[in-house]
């Protein structure tokens, strides 16, 4: 059972623990609107010269002046690198993190966590001169599931022990079968396995409306696609 | 976009199809229809009811002179049709991504001498700069093709009118429907023939017996048939002149930035075209922030296409879903006007192409040459061979849309798995011949595998940087 909760709780990590705002999940099928159409108009573009779905061609000298003031933007206040004494020729240097004989993956996370946090309040332009060549896949899997895994599972793992001692208790006292008897009833097995998937799948109140969206979102595009062989009769 | 480059985890680049975000809106699965709930499926019934055609070929009018209209003149005229091909620009150089698969050049016989450029390489580039080679894995005779749309477009409908198909230079305005099964439909547009000067149209009518709508995204023909809305993308693309040797670099590589930056929903690309490169980004949910996306793009790649001069600045609405009606009595869409474009990529220069010869051969087919009247069941026919045949691919396409471009973590998984030779092998084997094709069982379990752990590390990673915020 510790094997299904760890599984499970890392395959929700994907899903449910995402911060991506709401509206990244939820596919809306727009109700059928008569006579409506995403016609795209000047206010949807400000920016361009003419009609949308005509191509722009913006003058010539226009166009110089702009992509001048444009493409040497950068270079014009220039944005700072990420510079680390331990990030060396694209890659982080695993000499400098050892901690006597071993590697430090720890550190490395944390090293390669600042670098990513920094990249994104600073944008960088990636180039060929100075590629980045670190992959995460470097990092053995021990030192994640010792971070990230490990605190989690022994939540929930804690959780589903308090539940379930909780309930064979309660049912203990309600119909006096024991602890072993109840396990061979395939109605108190059937309890145990939603009180499981219970405790992986919600863990905040979020999480149920978590779920349904992304059922929705699963089923949303099959919707889109088999709607013009469900039709109302029209005639 | 160009061409579609399907990176292992199925991600292809796009041709400007935008990856459609949902928009922010709650949820509710309303159906498409709020009116009545009871459904009635349809089923498929040759029409062999259907009444002859006296004395005369069926005529068929397809409105939109593009891939999908081009193609599906050059069925029908085979086939016996008298066809009518209306368009209303024939030199409209379209905003595309312009990537064409290799199936494509086999299917509709594309000469070489159309395609500028081979393109055998990619660049994938995640939001932390870590930028992996694709391409590794084609054999030698497979590339994507780029292409120019209009030339393209012209040659598909060059073949068309050498069969016998009348191409009409004409803007579409309206449809009147017929009253019963039998009678016309009238099309009216404003015919330009140069007598009226630049840009005037002379208004006529034609009348046909059957529509099909091959007229893009903001299809009027759809409109005249109420087939509902679809989600919608914007891909805003500029087109930068690079000194020669910058261009070298580009010689046959694209490359793709995906990123919160660049885009919250799709990817921002750099590809090569005949003398220049298209650079460009897109997405649905966030349309008012596109300049914003397209600088960040233009930054990414900064370094590599320094002194460019901007010759051109092209925005289009792409398709993100098929609209809720493509079929109604004898009108058909095909195409974008359908919403045939898959996502994560934004595929559609080849799926409007076989949609529209599809739709043709059905009409064909169910006019036995030409000779009968085609009525609703006929066309169906084209949309459920459609559906079979490509279904899998537009699926695995939106389950990798979601799991991979949902946010900055998967983004790097994402990035991470297309450097394993087993991905890049099956996105383009996927890619260039369109089968879903299962590989290996082992080498997938082992791809599932690397892909929850690379999902797993990204997303542990950003649950890091968002502690160091506080």
């Amino acid at each position: 059972m510790s094997t299904t909760v760890v599984f499970s709780s890392s395959l929700s990590f994907l899903f449910l623990n995402t911060t991506t705002p709401k509206s990244y999940r939820c596919l809306t099928f727009k109700p059928y609107h008569v006579g409506t159409f995403p016609l795209l108009t000047r206010s949807h573009f400000p920016f361009l010269a003419s009609s949308v779905d005509n191509v722009t061609v913006i003058d010539e000298m226009e166009t110089v002046e702009k992509a001048e003031v444009l493409v040497s933007n950068g270079s014009a206040f220039t944005v700072p690198k990420f510079r680390d004494a331990r990030w060396i020729a694209g890659t982080w240097d695993l000499e400098q993190f050892k901690k006597g004989e071993n590697t430090d993956w720890d550190a490395v996370i944390d090293a390669e966590v600042r670098r990513r946090k920094w990249l994104k309040d600073h944008l960088e332009s990636s180039s060929n001169d100075d590629p980045v060549v670190f992959r995460s896949s470097i990092i053995p899997w021990w030192p994640w599931v010792k971070r990230f895994h490990l605190p989690e599972a022994e939540l929930l793992n804690g959780r589903a022990a308090m539940i379930g001692i909780f309930m064979a208790y309660l049912v203990e006292c309600l119909t006096g079968i024991g602890l072993v008897d109840q396990m061979n009833n395939f109605f108190c097995k059937t309890l145990m396995f939603v009180t499981v998937v219970g405790v992986l799948l919600i863990r905040k109140n979020e999480d149920i409306q978590n779920l349904k969206d992304l059922s929705n979102e699963i089923t949303m595009y099959d919707k889109q696609w088999q709607a013009a062989w469900k039709e109302d009769d029209r005639k | 976009m160009a061409t579609q480059f399907t990176s292992t985890a199925g991600t292809q680049l796009k041709s400007f199809v935008g990856l459609r975000q949902s928009s922010l809106q709650t949820t509710s699965s309303t159906s498409l229809r709020p009116r009545s709930r009871r459904i009635t499926s349809f089923q498929i019934r040759a029409s062999r009811s259907s009444p002859k055609v006296p004395g005369r070929p069926l005529r068929v009018a397809i409105v939109g002179g593009g891939p999908a209209g081009g193609a599906a003149a050059e069925t029908l005229a085979r086939g016996g049709v008298e066809t009518f091909l209306i368009e209303r620009k024939l030199d409209n150089a379209k905003p595309c991504g312009g990537a064409i698969p290799l199936c494509m050049v086999d299917e509709f016989d594309i000469p070489m001498d159309i395609i500028d450029r081979k393109v055998t390489k990619m660049k994938m580039i995640s939001p932390s700069n870590v930028a992996v080679d694709i391409g590794r894995t084609l054999k030698p005779h497979e590339y994507i093709g780029m292409v120019r749309r209009e030339v393209l477009d012209e040659h598909l409908r060059e073949k068309a009118k050498s069969l016998g198909a009348t191409v009409i230079n004409g803007l579409f305005l309206k449809m009147d429907k017929p009253k019963d099964n039998v009678s016309p439909y009238v099309l009216h547009y404003n015919h330009y023939d140069g007598s009226k000067g630049a840009g005037m149209g002379v208004p006529r009518t034609l009348q046909v017996d059957a529509v099909i709508g091959a007229d893009g995204a903001n299809s009027r023909v759809a409109k005249s048939i109420d087939a509902g809305d679809y989600e919608y993308a914007i891909a805003f693309q500029e087109r930068v002149k690079i000194p020669s040797n910058k261009m070298v670099y580009y010689e046959d590589l694209a490359e793709m930035y995906v990123g919160q930056d660049v885009s919250p929903d799709f990817y921002g690309w750099v590809f090569p075209k005949c003398d220049h490169v298209a650079v460009g980004t897109g997405t649905v949910t966030h349309k008012k922030d596109i300049k914003k996306f397209q600088n960040a793009t233009r930054l990414r790649a900064k370094d590599k296409i320094e002194g460019g001069k901007i010759i051109r600045v092209e925005a289009h609405p792409i398709p993100e879903h098929p609209r809720p009606r493509r079929v109604l009595d004898r009108v058909a869409l095909v195409g974008d006007a359908a919403g045939y474009v898959t996502k994560c990529s934004g595929e559609g220069i080849y799926f409007a192409a076989k949609s529209g010869r599809m739709c043709a051969e059905a009409i064909v087919q169910g006019s036995e040459n030409g000779k009968r009247l085609v009525d609703e069941s006929d066309l169906r026919v084209y949309l459920a061979k459609f559906d079979k045949a490509y279904w899998p691919t537009y699926k695995v396409l939106d389950v990798l849309q979601k799991v991979f471009y949902r946010s900055d973590p998967a983004r790097e998984a994402f990035v991470e798995m297309c450097a394993d030779e087993y991905v890049q092998k099956m996105t383009f084997d996927s890619y260039l011949y369109k089968k879903v094709v299962p590989g290996n069982p082992l080498d997938d379990i082992k791809l599932a595998f690397n892909t929850i752990g690379s999902l797993v590390r990204a997303n542990a990673m950003r649950r890091e940087m968002a502690k160091l915020a506080d």
